[in-house]
Protein backbone atom coordinates (compact mmCIF):
# COMPACT_ATOMS: atom_id res chain seq x y z
CA UNK A 1 0.00 0.00 0.00
CA UNK A 2 1.27 3.44 -0.90
CA UNK A 3 2.43 5.76 1.86
CA UNK A 4 0.33 8.82 2.68
CA UNK A 5 2.89 10.97 0.89
CA UNK A 6 2.66 8.86 -2.27
CA UNK A 7 -1.11 8.84 -2.03
CA UNK A 8 -1.21 12.66 -1.82
CA UNK A 9 1.20 12.92 -4.76
CA UNK A 10 -1.05 10.71 -6.88
CA UNK A 11 -4.17 12.61 -5.71
CA UNK A 12 -2.46 15.89 -6.67
CA UNK A 13 -1.45 14.46 -10.05
CA UNK A 14 -5.05 13.34 -10.63
CA UNK A 15 -6.25 16.86 -9.81
CA UNK A 16 -3.93 18.25 -12.47
CA UNK A 17 -4.65 15.56 -15.04
CA UNK A 18 -7.98 13.67 -15.22
CA UNK A 19 -6.13 10.82 -16.98
CA UNK A 20 -4.08 9.96 -13.87
CA UNK A 21 -5.51 7.21 -11.64
CA UNK A 22 -5.88 7.59 -7.87
CA UNK A 23 -7.25 4.88 -5.51
CA UNK A 24 -10.43 6.66 -4.42
CA UNK A 25 -14.12 5.79 -4.72
CA UNK A 26 -15.87 6.90 -6.78
CA UNK A 27 -13.04 8.15 -9.02
CA UNK A 28 -15.43 10.43 -10.91
CA UNK A 29 -15.86 12.57 -7.79
CA UNK A 30 -12.24 13.72 -8.01
CA UNK A 31 -13.61 16.22 -10.52
CA UNK A 32 -15.29 18.08 -7.61
CA UNK A 33 -11.89 18.74 -6.03
CA UNK A 34 -10.40 19.51 -9.45
CA UNK A 35 -13.10 22.09 -10.10
CA UNK A 36 -12.86 23.59 -6.62
CA UNK A 37 -9.13 24.19 -7.03
CA UNK A 38 -9.55 25.78 -10.46
CA UNK A 39 -12.51 27.94 -9.41
CA UNK A 40 -10.83 29.13 -6.22
CA UNK A 41 -7.68 30.09 -8.11
CA UNK A 42 -9.58 31.92 -10.82
CA UNK A 43 -11.83 33.73 -8.33
CA UNK A 44 -8.74 35.02 -6.51
CA UNK A 45 -7.36 36.35 -9.81
CA UNK A 46 -10.72 37.94 -10.61
CA UNK A 47 -10.70 39.76 -7.28
CA UNK A 48 -7.20 41.09 -7.91
CA UNK A 49 -7.45 41.93 -11.61
CA UNK A 50 -11.00 43.20 -12.23
CA UNK A 51 -9.94 45.65 -14.93
CA UNK A 52 -7.87 43.12 -16.88
CA UNK A 53 -10.90 40.84 -16.72
CA UNK A 54 -13.23 43.59 -17.88
CA UNK A 55 -10.98 44.39 -20.84
CA UNK A 56 -10.52 40.80 -22.06
CA UNK A 57 -13.98 39.44 -21.17
CA UNK A 58 -14.94 36.55 -18.91
CA UNK A 59 -14.27 33.72 -21.34
CA UNK A 60 -10.77 34.83 -22.29
CA UNK A 61 -9.94 35.59 -18.66
CA UNK A 62 -10.88 31.99 -17.81
CA UNK A 63 -8.46 30.75 -20.46
CA UNK A 64 -5.73 33.06 -19.20
CA UNK A 65 -6.30 31.91 -15.62
CA UNK A 66 -6.11 28.24 -16.62
CA UNK A 67 -2.86 28.69 -18.59
CA UNK A 68 -1.40 30.84 -15.86
CA UNK A 69 -2.21 28.23 -13.21
CA UNK A 70 -0.40 25.52 -15.23
CA UNK A 71 2.78 27.59 -15.21
CA UNK A 72 2.36 29.36 -11.87
CA UNK A 73 0.32 27.13 -9.53
CA UNK A 74 -0.59 28.41 -6.07
CA UNK A 75 2.41 28.30 -3.74
CA UNK A 76 0.61 29.35 -0.58
CA UNK A 77 -2.33 28.39 1.60
CA UNK A 78 -3.39 32.04 1.24
CA UNK A 79 -4.94 32.69 -2.18
CA UNK A 80 -4.09 36.39 -2.04
CA UNK A 81 -0.63 35.62 -3.44
CA UNK A 82 -1.68 33.77 -6.59
CA UNK A 83 -1.70 37.04 -8.55
CA UNK A 84 1.94 37.84 -7.84
CA UNK A 85 3.30 36.52 -11.16
CA UNK A 86 0.30 37.29 -13.36
CA UNK A 87 1.86 40.36 -15.02
CA UNK A 88 5.09 38.47 -15.76
CA UNK A 89 3.01 35.65 -17.24
CA UNK A 90 1.06 38.10 -19.42
CA UNK A 91 4.35 39.64 -20.61
CA UNK A 92 5.32 36.26 -22.03
CA UNK A 93 1.92 35.05 -23.07
CA UNK A 94 0.58 38.17 -24.76
CA UNK A 95 3.01 39.92 -26.95
CA UNK A 96 2.58 42.67 -29.50
CA UNK A 97 -0.65 44.60 -29.47
CA UNK A 98 -1.83 43.29 -26.11
CA UNK A 99 1.29 43.75 -24.03
CA UNK A 100 -0.38 46.78 -22.41
CA UNK A 101 -2.46 44.23 -20.47
CA UNK A 102 0.67 43.14 -18.60
CA UNK A 103 1.29 46.73 -17.50
CA UNK A 104 -2.35 47.01 -16.48
CA UNK A 105 -1.92 43.80 -14.43
CA UNK A 106 1.16 45.30 -12.75
CA UNK A 107 -0.92 48.32 -11.79
CA UNK A 108 -3.71 46.13 -10.39
CA UNK A 109 -1.22 43.98 -8.45
CA UNK A 110 0.25 47.13 -6.91
CA UNK A 111 -3.24 48.17 -5.94
CA UNK A 112 -3.87 44.77 -4.32
CA UNK A 113 -0.62 44.99 -2.33
CA UNK A 114 -1.39 48.55 -1.35
CA UNK A 115 -4.90 47.63 -0.23
CA UNK A 116 -3.51 45.36 2.51
CA UNK A 117 -0.47 47.44 3.47
CA UNK A 118 -0.07 48.86 6.95
CA UNK A 119 -1.20 52.42 7.47
CA UNK A 120 2.00 54.41 7.84
CA UNK A 121 1.84 57.61 9.87
CA UNK A 122 2.41 60.63 7.64
CA UNK A 123 3.92 63.99 8.50
CA UNK A 124 2.56 67.32 7.33
CA UNK A 125 4.23 70.16 5.46
CA UNK A 126 4.63 72.02 8.76
CA UNK A 127 7.57 69.70 9.47
CA UNK A 128 9.53 71.68 6.88
CA UNK A 129 9.32 74.76 9.11
CA UNK A 130 11.74 73.13 11.54
CA UNK A 131 14.45 72.64 8.90
CA UNK A 132 17.14 75.34 8.73
CA UNK A 133 16.97 76.93 5.25
CA UNK A 134 20.51 75.88 4.48
CA UNK A 135 19.62 72.22 5.07
CA UNK A 136 16.60 72.13 2.78
CA UNK A 137 18.50 70.97 -0.29
CA UNK A 138 20.05 68.13 1.76
CA UNK A 139 16.70 66.77 2.89
CA UNK A 140 16.01 63.07 2.29
CA UNK A 141 12.33 62.11 2.18
CA UNK A 142 11.18 58.87 3.76
CA UNK A 143 8.13 57.93 1.70
CA UNK A 144 5.09 55.83 2.59
CA UNK A 145 6.08 52.12 2.36
CA UNK A 146 2.92 51.29 0.40
CA UNK A 147 3.87 53.70 -2.41
CA UNK A 148 4.35 52.02 -5.82
CA UNK A 149 5.59 53.87 -8.91
CA UNK A 150 4.50 52.87 -12.38
CA UNK A 151 5.91 53.82 -15.72
CA UNK A 152 4.24 52.31 -18.78
CA UNK A 153 4.62 52.76 -22.53
CA UNK A 154 0.84 52.51 -22.66
CA UNK A 155 -2.03 54.63 -21.28
CA UNK A 156 -2.69 52.15 -18.44
CA UNK A 157 -3.79 54.79 -15.95
CA UNK A 158 -6.46 56.01 -18.35
CA UNK A 159 -7.51 52.39 -18.98
CA UNK A 160 -7.75 51.75 -15.25
CA UNK A 161 -9.72 54.91 -14.59
CA UNK A 162 -12.08 54.49 -17.54
CA UNK A 163 -12.85 50.92 -16.51
CA UNK A 164 -14.05 51.82 -13.04
CA UNK A 165 -17.39 52.04 -14.87
CA UNK A 166 -18.93 48.95 -16.42
CA UNK A 167 -19.06 48.56 -20.20
CA UNK A 168 -16.30 51.13 -20.68
CA UNK A 169 -15.22 51.61 -24.29
CA UNK A 170 -11.67 50.66 -25.33
CA UNK A 171 -9.05 53.32 -24.67
CA UNK A 172 -7.17 54.76 -27.63
CA UNK A 173 -3.70 53.25 -27.24
CA UNK A 174 -2.21 56.11 -29.27
CA UNK A 175 -2.54 58.18 -26.06
CA UNK A 176 0.87 56.67 -25.41
CA UNK A 177 3.04 56.39 -22.33
CA UNK A 178 1.70 57.19 -18.88
CA UNK A 179 3.33 57.55 -15.48
CA UNK A 180 1.84 57.43 -12.04
CA UNK A 181 1.59 55.94 -8.59
CA UNK A 182 -0.48 53.69 -6.40
CA UNK A 183 -0.53 54.74 -2.76
CA UNK A 184 -2.58 54.65 0.41
CA UNK A 185 -4.77 57.60 1.19
CA UNK A 186 -6.90 57.54 4.33
CA UNK A 187 -6.32 53.80 4.47
CA UNK A 188 -7.55 53.14 0.94
CA UNK A 189 -5.51 52.45 -2.20
CA UNK A 190 -5.47 55.26 -4.72
CA UNK A 191 -4.34 55.11 -8.35
CA UNK A 192 -3.06 58.44 -9.76
CA UNK A 193 -1.53 59.47 -13.03
CA UNK A 194 1.23 62.06 -12.64
CA UNK A 195 2.80 64.51 -15.06
CA UNK A 196 6.37 63.56 -16.11
CA UNK A 197 8.12 66.23 -13.99
CA UNK A 198 6.30 65.31 -10.81
CA UNK A 199 6.80 61.60 -11.49
CA UNK A 200 10.50 62.08 -12.10
CA UNK A 201 10.83 64.16 -8.91
CA UNK A 202 8.98 61.56 -6.86
CA UNK A 203 11.04 58.72 -8.40
CA UNK A 204 14.27 60.49 -7.49
CA UNK A 205 13.11 61.01 -3.90
CA UNK A 206 11.97 57.38 -3.80
CA UNK A 207 15.50 56.34 -4.79
CA UNK A 208 16.82 58.29 -1.83
CA UNK A 209 18.11 61.36 -3.63
CA UNK A 210 18.24 64.59 -1.63
CA UNK A 211 15.69 67.29 -2.36
CA UNK A 212 18.30 69.34 -4.23
CA UNK A 213 19.43 66.45 -6.42
CA UNK A 214 15.86 65.31 -7.06
CA UNK A 215 14.97 68.79 -8.31
CA UNK A 216 17.91 68.65 -10.74
CA UNK A 217 17.04 65.11 -11.84
CA UNK A 218 13.44 66.11 -12.54
CA UNK A 219 14.34 69.48 -14.07
CA UNK A 220 12.05 71.04 -11.50
CA UNK A 221 12.16 74.84 -11.24
CA UNK A 222 11.85 76.47 -7.83
CA UNK A 223 8.40 77.83 -8.70
CA UNK A 224 7.16 74.27 -9.33
CA UNK A 225 8.65 72.99 -6.09
CA UNK A 226 5.89 74.40 -3.90
CA UNK A 227 3.30 72.59 -5.97
CA UNK A 228 5.29 69.32 -5.89
CA UNK A 229 5.83 69.47 -2.13
CA UNK A 230 2.18 70.32 -1.53
CA UNK A 231 1.26 67.24 -3.55
CA UNK A 232 3.57 65.01 -1.51
CA UNK A 233 2.35 66.20 1.87
CA UNK A 234 -1.33 66.49 0.93
CA UNK A 235 -1.26 62.92 -0.40
CA UNK A 236 0.17 61.66 2.94
CA UNK A 237 3.20 60.32 1.07
CA UNK A 238 5.89 61.57 3.46
CA UNK A 239 6.61 59.54 6.56
CA UNK A 240 9.93 61.08 7.64
CA UNK A 241 12.45 63.81 6.84
CA UNK A 242 16.17 63.43 7.40
CA UNK A 243 18.94 65.90 6.69
CA UNK A 244 21.55 64.00 4.70
CA UNK A 245 24.75 63.95 6.74
CA UNK A 246 22.98 66.09 9.29
CA UNK A 247 22.61 65.76 13.00
CA UNK A 248 19.95 64.06 15.05
CA UNK A 249 18.11 67.38 15.28
CA UNK A 250 17.42 67.05 11.58
CA UNK A 251 15.56 63.78 12.01
CA UNK A 252 11.82 64.28 12.03
CA UNK A 253 10.04 60.94 12.16
CA UNK A 254 6.28 60.82 11.91
CA UNK A 255 4.47 61.32 15.18
CA UNK B 1 -35.52 32.26 27.40
CA UNK B 2 -33.09 33.69 24.88
CA UNK B 3 -32.81 36.83 26.96
CA UNK B 4 -31.44 34.83 29.87
CA UNK B 5 -28.56 33.43 27.90
CA UNK B 6 -25.23 35.13 28.47
CA UNK B 7 -24.07 36.41 25.09
CA UNK B 8 -20.52 36.83 26.31
CA UNK B 9 -18.06 39.70 26.49
CA UNK B 10 -15.65 40.47 23.64
CA UNK B 11 -12.55 39.20 25.42
CA UNK B 12 -14.19 36.40 27.39
CA UNK B 13 -14.72 32.82 26.22
CA UNK B 14 -17.10 32.05 23.37
CA UNK B 15 -20.48 31.43 25.03
CA UNK B 16 -22.63 28.40 24.16
CA UNK B 17 -24.59 30.59 21.74
CA UNK B 18 -25.15 30.90 18.03
CA UNK B 19 -22.74 33.09 16.06
CA UNK B 20 -22.18 34.19 12.51
CA UNK B 21 -19.29 34.17 10.08
CA UNK B 22 -17.76 37.59 9.41
CA UNK B 23 -17.87 38.37 5.69
CA UNK B 24 -16.58 41.53 4.07
CA UNK B 25 -19.96 42.39 2.53
CA UNK B 26 -21.40 42.57 6.05
CA UNK B 27 -18.64 44.65 7.67
CA UNK B 28 -20.57 47.93 7.61
CA UNK B 29 -23.96 46.42 8.46
CA UNK B 30 -22.49 44.48 11.39
CA UNK B 31 -21.06 47.66 12.88
CA UNK B 32 -24.21 49.68 12.25
CA UNK B 33 -26.80 47.10 13.33
CA UNK B 34 -24.86 45.31 16.10
CA UNK B 35 -27.06 42.18 15.90
CA UNK B 36 -27.31 40.17 19.13
CA UNK B 37 -25.26 37.16 18.04
CA UNK B 38 -23.12 35.23 20.49
CA UNK B 39 -19.82 35.54 18.62
CA UNK B 40 -18.26 36.11 15.24
CA UNK B 41 -15.97 33.79 13.35
CA UNK B 42 -13.47 35.00 10.78
CA UNK B 43 -11.39 33.08 8.24
CA UNK B 44 -7.88 33.53 9.58
CA UNK B 45 -6.30 33.91 6.12
CA UNK B 46 -8.43 36.96 5.34
CA UNK B 47 -6.70 38.82 8.19
CA UNK B 48 -3.05 37.94 7.54
CA UNK B 49 -2.09 41.34 6.21
CA UNK B 50 -0.64 44.27 8.10
CA UNK B 51 -3.43 46.65 7.11
CA UNK B 52 -6.41 47.18 4.87
CA UNK B 53 -10.15 47.49 5.16
CA UNK B 54 -10.71 43.87 6.27
CA UNK B 55 -8.28 44.11 9.16
CA UNK B 56 -9.74 47.41 10.30
CA UNK B 57 -13.28 45.99 10.14
CA UNK B 58 -12.27 42.97 12.22
CA UNK B 59 -10.60 45.22 14.78
CA UNK B 60 -13.81 47.21 15.11
CA UNK B 61 -16.11 44.16 15.18
CA UNK B 62 -13.73 42.55 17.66
CA UNK B 63 -14.54 45.17 20.27
CA UNK B 64 -18.22 44.16 20.15
CA UNK B 65 -18.10 40.36 19.96
CA UNK B 66 -16.12 37.36 21.15
CA UNK B 67 -14.04 36.08 18.24
CA UNK B 68 -13.22 32.69 16.79
CA UNK B 69 -10.46 32.46 14.16
CA UNK B 70 -11.08 29.67 11.67
CA UNK B 71 -8.23 28.68 9.37
CA UNK B 72 -8.70 27.16 5.95
CA UNK B 73 -5.13 27.11 4.66
CA UNK B 74 -2.83 25.21 7.01
CA UNK B 75 -3.62 21.74 5.65
CA UNK B 76 -2.17 20.05 8.72
CA UNK B 77 -2.63 16.62 7.15
CA UNK B 78 -0.18 17.34 4.31
CA UNK B 79 2.43 14.56 4.29
CA UNK B 80 5.06 17.07 3.12
CA UNK B 81 4.95 18.67 6.55
CA UNK B 82 3.72 21.80 8.30
CA UNK B 83 3.89 25.06 6.34
CA UNK B 84 5.86 27.10 8.86
CA UNK B 85 5.50 30.39 6.99
CA UNK B 86 1.72 29.98 7.06
CA UNK B 87 1.79 28.92 10.70
CA UNK B 88 3.74 32.06 11.59
CA UNK B 89 1.07 34.20 9.96
CA UNK B 90 -1.60 32.35 11.94
CA UNK B 91 0.35 33.06 15.11
CA UNK B 92 0.61 36.75 14.23
CA UNK B 93 -3.18 36.86 13.71
CA UNK B 94 -3.78 35.02 17.00
CA UNK B 95 -1.57 37.51 18.86
CA UNK B 96 -3.15 40.48 17.16
CA UNK B 97 -6.83 39.59 17.47
CA UNK B 98 -6.76 37.41 20.62
CA UNK B 99 -9.47 34.96 19.55
CA UNK B 100 -11.16 32.81 22.18
CA UNK B 101 -11.13 29.83 19.80
CA UNK B 102 -8.74 28.87 17.00
CA UNK B 103 -9.73 26.14 14.59
CA UNK B 104 -8.50 24.33 11.48
CA UNK B 105 -9.52 21.32 9.40
CA UNK B 106 -8.74 17.61 9.32
CA UNK B 107 -7.42 17.82 5.77
CA UNK B 108 -4.39 18.34 3.60
CA UNK B 109 -3.82 21.04 1.01
CA UNK B 110 -0.51 20.77 -0.81
CA UNK B 111 1.87 18.26 -2.32
CA UNK B 112 5.26 18.94 -3.84
CA UNK B 113 4.85 22.67 -3.19
CA UNK B 114 1.63 23.03 -5.20
CA UNK B 115 -1.29 24.26 -3.12
CA UNK B 116 -4.86 23.41 -4.06
CA UNK B 117 -6.45 25.86 -1.62
CA UNK B 118 -9.13 23.33 -0.81
CA UNK B 119 -9.93 21.03 2.09
CA UNK B 120 -8.63 17.76 0.64
CA UNK B 121 -9.69 14.49 2.30
CA UNK B 122 -7.44 12.23 4.35
CA UNK B 123 -7.79 8.45 4.31
CA UNK B 124 -9.12 7.16 7.63
CA UNK B 125 -6.03 5.14 8.47
CA UNK B 126 -3.79 4.94 11.54
CA UNK B 127 -0.96 6.40 9.45
CA UNK B 128 -2.94 9.52 8.47
CA UNK B 129 -4.36 9.95 11.99
CA UNK B 130 -0.83 9.73 13.39
CA UNK B 131 0.56 12.26 10.93
CA UNK B 132 -2.31 14.70 11.44
CA UNK B 133 -2.02 14.36 15.21
CA UNK B 134 1.75 15.03 15.15
CA UNK B 135 1.31 18.12 13.02
CA UNK B 136 -1.67 19.39 15.02
CA UNK B 137 0.44 19.01 18.16
CA UNK B 138 3.31 20.88 16.50
CA UNK B 139 0.96 23.71 15.49
CA UNK B 140 -0.55 23.86 18.99
CA UNK B 141 2.90 24.10 20.56
CA UNK B 142 3.89 26.87 18.16
CA UNK B 143 0.65 28.83 18.55
CA UNK B 144 0.37 28.28 22.28
CA UNK B 145 -3.31 27.38 22.00
CA UNK B 146 -5.40 24.25 21.81
CA UNK B 147 -6.77 23.85 18.28
CA UNK B 148 -10.27 22.77 17.38
CA UNK B 149 -10.04 20.42 14.40
CA UNK B 150 -13.02 20.25 12.06
CA UNK B 151 -14.28 17.28 10.05
CA UNK B 152 -14.55 18.11 6.34
CA UNK B 153 -17.11 17.16 3.72
CA UNK B 154 -15.95 14.17 1.71
CA UNK B 155 -16.74 13.38 -1.90
CA UNK B 156 -14.49 10.32 -2.14
CA UNK B 157 -13.53 7.43 0.12
CA UNK B 158 -10.16 5.68 0.11
CA UNK B 159 -10.02 2.01 -0.71
CA UNK B 160 -7.59 1.21 2.09
CA UNK B 161 -9.34 3.09 4.94
CA UNK B 162 -9.45 1.03 8.14
CA UNK B 163 -11.16 3.45 10.54
CA UNK B 164 -14.53 5.20 10.52
CA UNK B 165 -14.33 8.99 10.38
CA UNK B 166 -15.36 9.28 14.02
CA UNK B 167 -12.73 6.75 15.06
CA UNK B 168 -10.21 8.72 13.01
CA UNK B 169 -11.13 11.98 14.77
CA UNK B 170 -10.99 10.21 18.14
CA UNK B 171 -7.45 9.03 17.37
CA UNK B 172 -6.35 12.56 16.45
CA UNK B 173 -7.84 13.95 19.66
CA UNK B 174 -6.24 11.25 21.79
CA UNK B 175 -2.79 11.65 20.26
CA UNK B 176 -2.61 15.46 19.88
CA UNK B 177 -4.70 16.79 22.74
CA UNK B 178 -6.73 18.90 20.31
CA UNK B 179 -10.47 19.50 20.59
CA UNK B 180 -13.07 19.11 17.84
CA UNK B 181 -15.21 21.44 15.82
CA UNK B 182 -18.01 19.22 14.55
CA UNK B 183 -19.50 20.44 11.30
CA UNK B 184 -22.93 18.80 11.30
CA UNK B 185 -23.54 19.70 7.67
CA UNK B 186 -20.25 18.03 6.74
CA UNK B 187 -21.32 14.93 8.68
CA UNK B 188 -24.55 14.87 6.68
CA UNK B 189 -22.86 15.55 3.32
CA UNK B 190 -20.17 12.90 3.86
CA UNK B 191 -22.73 10.40 5.12
CA UNK B 192 -24.95 10.91 2.06
CA UNK B 193 -22.03 10.81 -0.37
CA UNK B 194 -20.24 7.81 1.11
CA UNK B 195 -23.19 5.81 2.45
CA UNK B 196 -22.38 6.33 6.14
CA UNK B 197 -24.77 6.50 9.08
CA UNK B 198 -24.86 10.15 10.17
CA UNK B 199 -26.47 9.30 13.52
CA UNK B 200 -23.74 6.76 14.26
CA UNK B 201 -21.19 9.47 13.39
CA UNK B 202 -22.72 11.91 15.91
CA UNK B 203 -22.93 9.12 18.49
CA UNK B 204 -19.35 8.03 17.80
CA UNK B 205 -17.27 11.19 18.13
CA UNK B 206 -15.65 11.74 21.54
CA UNK B 207 -18.32 13.95 23.11
CA UNK B 208 -16.16 15.63 25.73
CA UNK B 209 -13.82 16.97 23.02
CA UNK B 210 -16.44 18.73 20.88
CA UNK B 211 -16.25 22.48 21.61
CA UNK B 212 -18.03 24.04 18.65
CA UNK B 213 -20.57 23.17 15.99
CA UNK B 214 -20.79 24.38 12.40
CA UNK B 215 -23.96 24.44 10.33
CA UNK B 216 -24.24 25.34 6.65
CA UNK B 217 -26.20 24.78 3.50
CA UNK B 218 -25.24 22.42 0.69
CA UNK B 219 -26.39 21.81 -2.86
CA UNK B 220 -27.14 18.63 -4.76
CA UNK B 221 -25.26 17.96 -7.98
CA UNK B 222 -26.61 14.72 -9.45
CA UNK B 223 -25.97 12.03 -6.84
CA UNK B 224 -23.47 14.12 -4.92
CA UNK B 225 -24.05 16.68 -2.17
CA UNK B 226 -21.64 19.60 -2.38
CA UNK B 227 -20.75 21.56 0.77
CA UNK B 228 -21.39 24.93 -0.86
CA UNK B 229 -22.11 27.22 2.11
CA UNK B 230 -24.48 28.97 -0.25
CA UNK B 231 -27.95 28.44 1.21
CA UNK B 232 -30.03 27.86 4.30
CA UNK B 233 -29.46 24.85 6.51
CA UNK B 234 -31.73 21.98 5.40
CA UNK B 235 -34.26 20.21 7.67
CA UNK B 236 -32.22 17.01 7.88
CA UNK B 237 -29.19 18.93 9.14
CA UNK B 238 -31.33 20.74 11.73
CA UNK B 239 -32.50 17.32 12.94
CA UNK B 240 -28.90 16.10 13.21
CA UNK B 241 -27.98 19.31 15.00
CA UNK B 242 -30.68 18.67 17.62
CA UNK B 243 -29.29 15.17 18.09
CA UNK B 244 -25.78 16.59 18.43
CA UNK B 245 -26.82 19.20 21.01
CA UNK B 246 -28.82 16.55 22.88
CA UNK B 247 -25.62 14.50 23.16
CA UNK B 248 -22.97 17.20 23.61
CA UNK B 249 -24.97 19.82 25.48
CA UNK B 250 -25.19 23.46 24.35
CA UNK B 251 -22.12 24.51 22.35
CA UNK B 252 -21.03 27.60 20.40
CA UNK B 253 -22.69 27.15 17.02
CA UNK B 254 -21.80 28.92 13.81
CA UNK B 255 -23.94 29.22 10.72
CA UNK B 256 -21.58 29.47 7.72
CA UNK B 257 -22.74 31.20 4.58
CA UNK B 258 -19.80 32.06 2.32
CA UNK B 259 -21.23 32.02 -1.20
CA UNK B 260 -24.32 33.77 -2.56
CA UNK B 261 -24.11 35.65 0.73
CA UNK B 262 -27.51 37.05 1.79
CA UNK B 263 -28.32 40.24 3.66
CA UNK B 264 -27.00 40.26 7.22
CA UNK B 265 -30.56 40.00 8.56
CA UNK B 266 -31.07 36.68 6.74
CA UNK B 267 -27.86 35.27 8.15
CA UNK B 268 -28.77 36.47 11.64
CA UNK B 269 -32.22 34.86 11.27
CA UNK B 270 -30.57 31.52 10.43
CA UNK B 271 -28.31 31.92 13.43
CA UNK B 272 -31.38 32.66 15.57
CA UNK B 273 -32.83 29.28 14.56
CA UNK B 274 -29.73 27.63 15.97
CA UNK B 275 -30.05 29.78 19.09
CA UNK B 276 -33.59 28.44 19.62
CA UNK B 277 -32.29 24.87 19.57
CA UNK B 278 -29.65 25.85 22.12
CA UNK B 279 -32.24 27.65 24.26
CA UNK B 280 -34.40 24.52 24.30
CA UNK B 281 -31.44 22.52 25.53
CA UNK B 282 -30.50 25.19 28.06
CA UNK B 283 -34.14 25.06 29.23
CA UNK B 284 -33.94 21.30 29.72
CA UNK B 285 -30.76 21.65 31.69
CA UNK B 286 -32.16 24.40 33.94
Amino acid sequence: MASLRDLQRSFAAALRDPGVACPVLPPANLSIYRNNAGIGFRAALERTFPVVRQRVGDEYFRQLAAHYRELFPSRSGDLFWVGRDFAAFLDEYLRGDYSWLADLARLEWSRAECSVAADAPAIGADALAGIPPGDLEHLVFGLQPALRLHSSSYPVFTVWETNQAENAPPVDQSLGAELGIVHLRDGLPEVRRLDPHLFSFLSALHQGQTLGRAMTTAGLEEESLTHALAFLFNSSLVSSLTVNGGTAEGLLPAQ
Amino acid sequence: MAGLVNRGSPLGPIPACAGIGLRSVHHDALLAERPAVGFIEAHTENYFHAGGAAVRALERARSNYPLSLHGVGLGLGSADGVDHAHLERVRAAVRRFEPALVSEHACWGQAGGEYFNDLLPLPCTAEAAGLLARQVAEAQDFLGVQLLIENVSAYVAFEHATLTEWEFLGEVVARSGCALLLDVNNVYVSAQNLGLDACAYIAGVPAASVREIHLAGHVRNGNVLIDSHSSQVCDEVWELYRAAIARFGPLPTLVEWDNDIPALATLVAESTRAQRVLDERHGLAA
